[in-house]
């Protein structure tokens, strides 16, 4: 179970690199420990300065699992210095996967008419080793590019996975975002997973959950897939495809 | 709409040039008519029209903000 407890922002300010990164979490300021892992530096008349690397963690993360507890590997070690930019963006965007996701995600907001700021950062590398780059979408009003079911987010997303997979030829994961809402929306399912498996051992029956979508199936099969006394499974066919919880026996 | 729909196109198929976008106005329903080569069809359609779709929902989003409804044809060239 790797819970993201920690998320590293890159940006010209520190002030601006934690902003981000409460709104990536959804988080106040409060809830997390801050470290600066690079002050950056100013730059000969403003230029090729070295933008800021903060780290943030999040306190009181349900970080029992020892693996949840380990730094992360700083991915921006051997970054070259960003180029400066015209107008000031708030983005990460030094590498070419990067600056092409945010690029592919600006043109469609604008096409669809809608303003937003974006941010990208990579996230924690998955199980081979692939980092996926988040997207978020910073703006106001942004709830109509949600949609019931994350139907929105999701096609959009998944139209951005494609233009850029066909752009680099190769296949990458892009996880677009708007104001943290995907952060918040794995919480609150993760706890609910948990109150569910209780619930199942409790009573000792199958518990059946709302249907979901696959990448909410995947956040409660592996929140409980180490789970003692329960085991999880999905039914049905999509869109109606469910999780549900079984005692074992 | 059309630049939307044009923009998605071209960066999925293999020969964006034969990518064109009709559209058609009646009262407050616009129809897109998108057209590509034959062999990027299934490029724009996807498995199960899962590509097709995704660029409806998206299409919607815009099309609702300037209180339209849109529908989305992929059609032979």
């Amino acid at each position: 179970m790797n819970e993201r407890t920690t998320l590293e922002i890159i940006a010209p300010t520190v002030e601006e690199a934690l902003a981000q990164g409460l709104a990536d979490l959804g988080l106040p300021r409060e809830a997390v420990d801050v470290e600066v892992l690079d002050e950056g530096s100013r730059g000969l008349f403003g230029l090729g300065g070295r933008q800021v690397r903060v780290r943030l963690t999040i306190k009181g993360a349900e970080t029992s699992e020892p693996a949840a507890g380990q730094p992360t590997p700083a991915p921006a070690a051997g970054q070259p210095a960003p180029a400066p930019e015209p107008i000031p963006t708030a983005s990460a965007g030094t590498d070419e996967l990067l600056s092409i996701s945010e690029k592919t995600v600006g043109e469609l907001l604008e096409k669809m008419k809608i303003e937003a700021q974006l941010t990208t950062r990579y996230g924690e590398p998955d199980e081979e080793g692939q980092r996926p780059v988040y997207v978020n979408i910073h703006g106001d009003d942004l709830s109509i590019l949600i949609g019931r079911r994350a139907e929105i987010l999701n096609a959009l997303q998944y139209i951005v996975n494609l233009i850029v997979s066909k752009q680099l030829a190769h296949w990458v994961q892009i996880v677009v975002d708007v104001e943290g809402y995907r952060t918040r929306r794995e919480v609150q399912l993760r706890k609910m997973a948990r109150q569910m498996a209780d619930q199942a051992v409790k009573t000792g029956r199958r518990q059946v959950l709302e249907p979901m979508s696959a990448g909410d199936r995947r956040i409660l099969h592996l929140e409980l897939r180490d789970h003692p006394e329960v085991t999880t499974r999905s039914i049905g066919e999509d869109p109606l495809r469910k999780v549900t919880i079984l005692p074992k026996e | 709409m059309k630049p939307l729909t044009e923009y998605i196109a071209r960066s999925l198929v293999e020969h964006p040039d034969e990518v064109d976008v009709r559209e058609y106005r009646h009262g407050s329903r616009v129809t897109l008519e998108l057209q590509v080569a034959k062999d990027d069809m299934g490029r724009v359609i996807g498995k199960n029209g899962r590509v097709a779709n995704a660029m409806r929902t998206l299409l919607r989003v815009a099309a609702e903000r300037e209180g339209l409804q849109v529908a989305l044809d992929v059609v032979e060239p």
